[in-house]
């Protein structure tokens, strides 16, 4: 042992015990660290579910005015339904509010009506034709539909449909809601615009303050030790070994408070939304594979901060002279 | 840790008897310049001091003189300006970071002037710590540290935390923990500073029976008379030069014409 030896690096099994033992220590100020972590992603989450919330009880309430709108034209062509055979034929795939209006006519008139998809044969009579889907390309003309209807009267839900064939005289096509305007169209659009505007601003607006919430928090935890991880180094500590130390706490701190912040901002918003609006809607119209992917996305950025945040005061403190580092205070 | 003295070879392991004679630090020509802003202040302007093995040496000064500053540069915590220091004949300045750690971990125990103890942490983790950096298992470094604690009289307050404890408890801690991995070298910036009468005297015990018994290398900054008394020679150092290396009977001699 003469002369001067190497030290060695610790094993990392050792350097994990070593870190959560420090952890433990500190719990009073490491759940400070992690607080600042979980309000962060907390918000960053809130801000996210509610938008998907709120463009779920959007999307939820556009169906439903279509539907009403669907219903009223219904009504007013058709009127009361009692003893009428209903024929819909579907062409291509249906809006959610076409299959909305049809499992409330279904509710309703169990065994009187008859669901007809592209390919399939008319029936030979009914008292009803209304035609769905979003396929424009229509596999009958308007002749083939109506044959066996008394009123020879067609109810479409896409004005841009094209029959094949000629169009008889005495067929009458109604569109079951008013198409909208180009006019409205617009403005539906720009609103829409406005509405992704807005989301992206919240989302940039979120991920600043977490970042400056988790980044703090970590920043703060690392500083004041820059006194203690002097010490160390005076005790024989390798730059490494400190470095591993920090990554170790700072990810831990922030994958375990980022999962709490997550499950804080789904919670909150969920709670608070439903009583405005309705839980069920809330949890019926909800994205949950966009859902996951915030979810996801959440802890990444709370994790990837956290480590960012303590690895590179972290880093500046393991690099220093000791003699410095044990005269910084902070 | 009155009665406790003659176990101190059991602290002290096999490693220490491999030591042998001449310099243990060479100290060449070192300044040390800190640069603030504009301004520049010659902490230490050209020391020049061998020390021996096996030597009890104490260094007198005023504050500000640039002691701790010395300790700095040849416990190998900071780096000189200019001029070389040598631990065991190695130029210090040439050691890569893995051994620098591994002198700073095993070759030379500190006692800091404010202690830096971990605050966090008990005092048993404090004197630990030294310990797993050189790899030993907690179970075989609890063992040491508490018999270390005992030693310096903290056994029953292993537990506590430095907030909780006196600055002379403190200041036992701080020399216990500098005990942790038995070093060849100590290095000890007013170590009795915080100490009352009798529990000074029983670290200068300690360290007497430290240099006699293992031949670990004592270098202590102090004002305590007793603890110049028992050392093997003085250098006195003003304005980060030595002034003068006495002997403790010349200064003695110093003293009483003072008086
Ligand atoms: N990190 C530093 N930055 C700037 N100046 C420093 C630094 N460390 C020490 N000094 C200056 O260097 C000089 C010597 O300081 P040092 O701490 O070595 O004195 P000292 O002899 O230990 O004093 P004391 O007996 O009060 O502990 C002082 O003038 C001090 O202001
Ligand atoms: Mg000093």
């Amino acid at each position: 042992m003469d002369q001067v030896g190497t030290q060695e690096k610790l094993p990392f099994s050792r350097a994990v015990q070593i870190s959560i033992r420090s952890m433990k220590i500190r719990l009073g100020r490491s759940i400070v660290t992690l607080s600042g972590i979980v309000l962060g992603i907390a918000f960053l989450m809130s801000n996210l579910v509610s938008q998907l919330i709120l463009d779920a009880v959007k999307e939820e309430r556009e169906h439903r005015q279509t539907v009403g709108l669907m219903q009223a034209v219904f009504h007013s062509e058709v009127g009361s339904i009692a003893e009428k055979q209903i024929t819909a034929v579907v062409y291509g795939e249906m809006k959610a509010a076409e299959k909305m209006f049809l499992d409330n006519l279904g509710g309703l008139t169990s065994g009187q009506i008859q669901i007809i998809r592209q390919g399939a044969a008319l029936p030979e009579t009914s008292d009803v034709m209304i035609v769905l889907g979003q396929d424009p390309r229509a596999a009958h003309s308007l002749a083939q539909l109506t044959a066996g209807l008394p009123d020879k009267l067609v109810l479409d839900a896409l004005g841009t449909r094209d029959y094949s064939g000629d169009t008889p005289v005495d067929v009458r096509r109604e569109l079951f809601f008013s198409e909208q305007t180009a006019e409205r169209r617009a403005e539906l659009a720009k609103e829409r615009k406005e509405a992704t505007f807005r989301t992206i601003w919240i989302v940039i607006i979120s991920v600043f303050v977490t970042m400056i919430s988790v980044s703090n928090a970590l920043l703060m935890s690392v500083t004041e030790r820059f006194r203690e991880i002097g010490t160390m180094k005076c005790l024989g500590a390798l730059s490494s070994f400190i470095r591993t130390l920090f990554l170790i706490e700072s990810s831990l701190l922030g994958a375990a408070g980022s999962a709490v912040g997550v499950l804080i901002g789904i919670l909150l918003p969920m709670v608070i939304y439903g009583f405005t609006y309705n839980f069920g809607v809330i949890a019926g119209s909800m994205d949950y594979p966009l859902l996951g992917l915030c979810a996801v996305v959440a802890v990444i950025i709370g994790t990837v901060l956290s480590v960012a945040a303590a690895i590179y005061p972290a880093r500046v403190a393991a690099n220093m002279v000791p003699a410095d580092a044990l005269r910084s205070t902070v | 840790m009155t009665t406790q003295t003659e176990t101190v070879d059991q602290i002290f392991d096999a490693a220490s008897s491999s030591r042998h004679s001449g310099f243990v630090i060479r100290s060449v020509d070192i300044r040390r310049v800190y640069q603030m802003g504009d301004s520049e202040t010659h902490a230490l302007r050209g020391v020049t001091l061998d020390i021996e093995r096996g030597e009890y040496m104490s260094i007198m000064g005023p504050s500000g003189s640039g002691k701790s500053t010395f300790f700095n540069m040849i416990g190998g915590l900071d780096k000189p300006t200019a001029g070389k220091v040598y631990i065991d004949q190695v130029d210090i300045a040439q050691l890569d970071p893995y051994e620098l750690a591994w002198l700073r971990c095993r070759k030379v125990g500190y006692i800091f002037q404010s202690f830096n103890l971990i605050q966090v942490m008990s005092c048993l983790e404090n004197v630990m710590l030294p310990m797993s950096f050189a790899g030993l298992d907690s179970e075989k470094a609890r063992d040491k540290a508490m018999d270390i604690l005992d030693k310096v009289g903290l056994g029953d307050r292993a537990l506590h935390k430095p907030q909780e404890m006196s600055g002379g408890q403190q200041q036992r801690v701080a020399i216990a923990r500098s005990l942790a991995n038995s070093p060849d070298i100590l290095l000890a910036d007013e170590p009795t500073g915080n100490l009352d009468l009798r529990t000074g005297e029983e670290i200068i015990e300690l360290f007497v029976k430290l240099r006699d018994d293992l031949g670990v290398t004592i270098i202590t900054a102090t004002h305590d008379l007793k603890m110049l008394r028992a050392s093997d020679r003085v250098v006195w150092i003003d304005d980060g030069l030595i002034t003068k290396v006495t002997t403790p009977d010349e200064m003695n001699i110093e003293i009483s014409e003072i008086h």
